[in-house]
């Protein structure tokens, strides 16, 4: 057997301990060794030998401490001992001036604390903001991502090439189903969701649902928590809830089994619970039934639209197969029809929305990307202050530079010097807006709607910050890195290099720069907030002031003759209408046949069904004939676009799908600003009611309100009051643009906020260099006043400049912004002038500040000291 | 410099090159604390306590003259300064009256 210790353990002795302890150790190691072969025996020997290895593995004894050069009697050691004995030191000296740079970097911050201030703000709002952008885009990126097997799913829209519409034909469904070999799974269900009242026992609430077909569940796969969907929605009895609904109903989530009435009216038993569906899905629901229960006559026809349809495909088949697969079938049921289906993946609906020519155009992403570009801009707003307030007081630092220099540091010592300077405060910086971030995520959350938070746990966050830490190091320390290391000492030290000048032009530009994003960001808030303001206070062609929206629910559906009279009783009350859907929530379509119609043309129009007096309550205004009357169940009005499409020149009396054309009221907006006014048909069709629309007399409001309350208690039991306002309703619509419109504000208040801290700097900077002129100059009779101009003027050429720069690219990307509306507001000359006054006036406010502090010292103290 | 205080197994370590004075080197002290204490010590243990202890100025090390025990090499002899000393008889003092305060009850 060997009477040798365990190599490896010697090999980890070597491999880790001090060099210049290894000789020592190792002798104590074997000497220990061989004694204890002697004792204990060869197996415990080598065990301890193992352990002492391990234990001398230690902080104290792999780095370099006891051992003193002076030690050393250089007497007793030969020349080639001593020589390899140095080279095998650790060195000191890294260790050392690590030591030092922190010591002096901590020394420059605490000296200067305003600077330092303004720096860490800057930098922490900046961080914080692009933390909080990231978080939401983060977010956004994830919506509709969740879903398993979500690479096959596919939502089908259909297109002529160049429109594009997102609603489907009912059959279209099975049709695909039957005849497309690709496809695995189809599901459908309307474009409406219904809020309906959910009955259980005692318990009852208002939860919204759908009616969907069979394979639903097949396409989108939820964890269930009991029962079998997919099984369960194939039953017309049966219902299928979320784990919070039937939290609210039964208490408990184990529900299947029970049974709950539905809108006060059919009984259904639960077939299946499934987890909350998450808040980043597109497809929401509390509830869902089979859709052969909801089904009626006109959704079997190919003729009207009202379904959004997503399909499975079979694995192994792409999109383009498919698409290519599905072209004709449009065709194949409606003759004539030019339409083609296209598939777009399910991950990319929430962002890549819009059509335009039959090709995915983007959509919300551009909101995302110009986010992305805020957050990072604002980064870098707060980074182009720290490059500026460092280069600007590099000549105070010059000394020591050169001093270091001297004693024989590298130019890239240097620069790794002011690395870790930058480093260190945007680590401070980062730790500042982590905690921002965490007291506002709150506040943050309301306004984008959404439920974003960070989790301190998680690696991703980790991995950002250290990615956002480092990016922002590198950027606002490579300027003063790499300028101040390049300094020539001897220059330095000779006080050659004390001017002002350094870096000037550089400084100048930055400023510009800053200046010019400030600017942007007031010349957009402006032009979106009067977008904004047009879009809440344009004529729509109706009136929606004061008209209250109320759903025709439970046992109101028999009784609206009575309501509606009841309604009209009341002197509170104006008028009142019943539509078969609000009029921004149209969604249906229909194709119109007329005498002389051209055979090419599709001629489908936007329908509504509307009840008694909808023009009246509305105050829609006719162009011709009248508003319907309790006979004209076969007649219909169109719109002034539907007149320009038929082409008609006396469109009054006109035959129109069996009926004919009683009256043509004037064009009024039934969607968003983004779209055209489009052809639209009403027909009178009171059986076919989901709203009540009630315009209440002026100043009449709670009366009206009461009254109504009274009323549906009265007619309705059993189900809570519940009213909308219209202008309310509208205003939903703009839902994105708000929130832009918000954003815009809040992180144009702070890249403004930031420019103007690093201006604040400078300003104080530049009036600290020039104590002694200013002295000189009012010691010579210079006034007050032309002081201010004197140090204001230098700032005031940067702002005008950037004015100019930013203008025409301002210009550029609202003109961009605003042809995603239809209707919009013109940019005129005077909002550049009112954003340049405004950004002059920051400016002058914060630079002036600093210019009349300097300008009031009195010049025996700035001239004393010489 | 570190604090003075002397923790148990600093005390140990102190009392162990004190014993050994003049032949002072880890292996010693290592052998002399597990024959007088008879509980097996760990090498590095004893090497960052006198690290230590140097480091409070209580040993102090030189290298020692070449051997042929060790095959050439020298050794680093640790050696107990004044401070040391002084430190190891205010412990011991410290004990002492500790001892005597002690009242002869206590032990009834």
């Amino acid at each position: 057997m060997k009477t040798s210790p365990p190599r490896w353990a010697t090999r980890l002795l070597y491999l880790v301990c001090a060099p210049n302890r290894i000789d020592e150790l190792e002798d104590d190691l074997n000497e220990l060794f061989y004694e204890r072969i002697e004792s204990v025996g060869l197996r415990q020997a080598r065990w301890r030998y193992i352990k002492d290895v391990l234990s001398l593995v230690r902080p104290s004894l792999v780095r370099p401490s006891l051992v003193r050069p002076s030690l050393l009697r250089p007497s007793l050691l030969r020349p080639s001992l001593i020589k390899r004995q140095e080279s095998f030191y650790p060195k000191q000296t890294s260790m050392t001036m690590l030591r030092n740079y922190l010591k002096i970097a901590f020394r420059n911050l605490t000296k200067n604390k305003a600077y330092s201030a303004i720096n860490i703000t800057g930098l922490s709002i900046g961080m914080a903001c692009s933390l909080l952008i990231g978080l939401w885009v983060l977010d956004e990126f994830n919506v509709n991502k969740g879903y398993k097997d979500g690479d096959r799913i596919y939502f089908i829209r259909l297109t002529d090439g160049i429109s594009t519409s997102e609603i489907m034909p009912g059959p279209l469904a099975a049709a695909l189903k039957k005849d497309i070999p690709a496809v695995e799974k189809v599901t459908k269900f309307t474009v409406w969701s219904n809020d309906f009242l959910l009955n259980a026992g005692q318990q009852s609430s208002k939860k919204t649902g759908i009616y969907a077909t069979e394979d639903f569940f097949d396409i989108f796969q939820y964890p269930v928590l009991q029962g079998n969907p997919s099984l369960a929605i194939q039953l017309p009895n049966s219902i299928i809830i979320t784990r919070n609904t039937a939290q609210t109903l039964f208490g408990r989530i184990d529900a299947v089994g029970q049974t709950l009435r539905l809108n006060n009216d059919k009984y259904y038993r639960i077939g299946a619970v499934i987890d909350n569906v998450p808040a980043n899905l597109s497809v929401q629901f509390d509830w869902i039934v089979n859709f052969t229960v909801s089904e009626e006559d006109w959704m079997k026809t190919w003729g009207s639209r009202s379904f959004l349809t997503y399909v499975k495909l079979k694995p192994n088949t792409t999109q383009s197969q498919a698409e290519a697969s599905m072209k004709g079938i449009l065709k194949r049921y409606i003759p004539d029809n030019k339409e083609i289906p296209v598939l777009q993946p399910i991950g990319d609906t929430y962002l890549y929305g819009n059509y335009i020519n039959g090709k995915p155009m983007g959509g919300r992403i551009s909101y995302v990307q110009t986010f992305t570009l805020v957050g990072l801009l604002i980064l870098l707003i707060a980074c182009v202050n720290f490059m500026n307030l460092s280069t600007a007081r590099s000549a105070k630092r010059a000394k020591e530079v050169g001093v270091r220099k001297v004693v024989g540091a590298s130019r890239w010592a240097l620069a790794g010097q002011f690395f870790g300077e930058s480093i260190l405060l945007n680590l401070v910086a980062a730790i500042v807006a982590v905690l921002l971030v965490i007291s506002l995520l709150p506040g943050v959350n309301q306004v984008v709607d959404k439920h974003l938070s960070i989790d301190l746990l998680s690696p991703m966050i980790w991995f950002y910050l250290v990615i956002l830490v480092g990016v922002t190091s590198l950027l606002a320390g490579i300027y003063p890195a790499l300028f101040l290391s390049a300094m020539q000492p001897a220059k330095v030290l000779k006080g050659v290099f004390a001017k002002v000048s350094a870096g000037a032009t550089f400084r100048k530009s930055l400023v510009v720069f800053q200046f010019s994003l400030s600017l942007f960001f007031i010349i957009g808030m402006l032009i979106i907030g009067r977008q904004m303001a047009y879009i809440r206070t344009k004529q729509l062609g109706l009136d929606r002031q004061n008209i209250i929206h109320l759903p025709v629910e439970g046992e109101l559906r028999g009784k609206m003759e009575t309501l509606r009279q009841e309604l009209q009783r009341s002197n509170a009350i104006r008028s009142v209408t019943t539509v078969g859907e609000l009029p921004i929530q149209i969604g249906s379509t229909t194709s119109l046949n007329w005498p002389g119609k051209d055979a090419k043309r599709d001629g489908s129009v936007t329908t509504m069904k509307v009840g008694l007096d909808f023009a009246k309550t509305l105050d829609i205004q006719f162009v011709a004939g009248h508003d319907f009357g309790p006979a004209d169940t076969m007649n219909c009005i169109v719109n002034e676009s539907t007149v320009r499409m038929m082409n008609l020149k006396n469109p009054v009396g006109t035959e129109i799908n069996k009926g004919h054309i009683i009256g043509v009221v004037r064009d009024f907006h039934t969607s968003s600003f983004h779209d055209p006014i489009r052809p639209l048909l009403l027909t009178y069709y009171p059986k076919w009611t989901n709203d009540f629309l009630i315009k209440t007399s002026p100043g009449k409001m709670t009366e009206a309100l009461t009254i109504i309350e009274q009323l549906t208690h009265q007619l309705n039991p059993g189900y809570p009051f519940t009213y909308h306002f219209l202008d309310e309703t509208y205003e939903k619509l703009y839902r994105s643009e708000t929130l832009v419109n918000r954003l815009i504000n809040f992180f144009g208040v702070l890249a403004i906020l930031i420019s103007c801290l690093g201006l604040f700097g400078l300003a104080t900077f530049s009036a600290e260099q020039r104590t002694k002129e200013i002295g000189v100059r009012k010691v010579l009779g210079a006034s007050v006043s032309s002081i201010v101009a004197l140090l204001s003027k230098d700032f005031l050429k940067l702002v005008l400049l950037a004015i100019v720069i930013a203008s025409p690219i301002a210009w550029y990307a609202m003109t961009k912004w605003l042809q995603n509306f239809t209707y919009k507001i013109d940019i005129e000359w005077w909002m550049f002038m009112l954003a340049s006054l405004l950004a002059v006036g920051i400016a002058l406010l914060t630079v002036g500040f600093q210019s009349i502090k300097t300008a009031l010292i009195n010049p025996i103290k700035s001239l004393r000291s010489e | 410099m570190k604090g003075t205080y002397l923790g148990e197994f600093e005390e140990v370590v102190l009392l162990a090159v004190a014993i050994r004075s003049g032949d002072a080197y880890g292996a010693a002290i290592v052998t002399e604390i597990e024959q007088q204490m008879s509980r097996s010590v760990n090498l590095g243990a004893v090497h960052s306590a006198l690290n230590r202890l140097a480091e409070k100025g209580l040993v102090t090390s030189a290298l020692g003259g070449v051997t042929t025990e060790r095959g050439g090499r020298r050794k680093r002899l640790y050696s107990v300064t004044a401070a040391g000393q002084r430190a190891l008889q205010e412990v011991r003092q410290l004990r002492n009256q500790m001892w005597e305060a002690i009242p002869n009850t206590a032990w009834s």
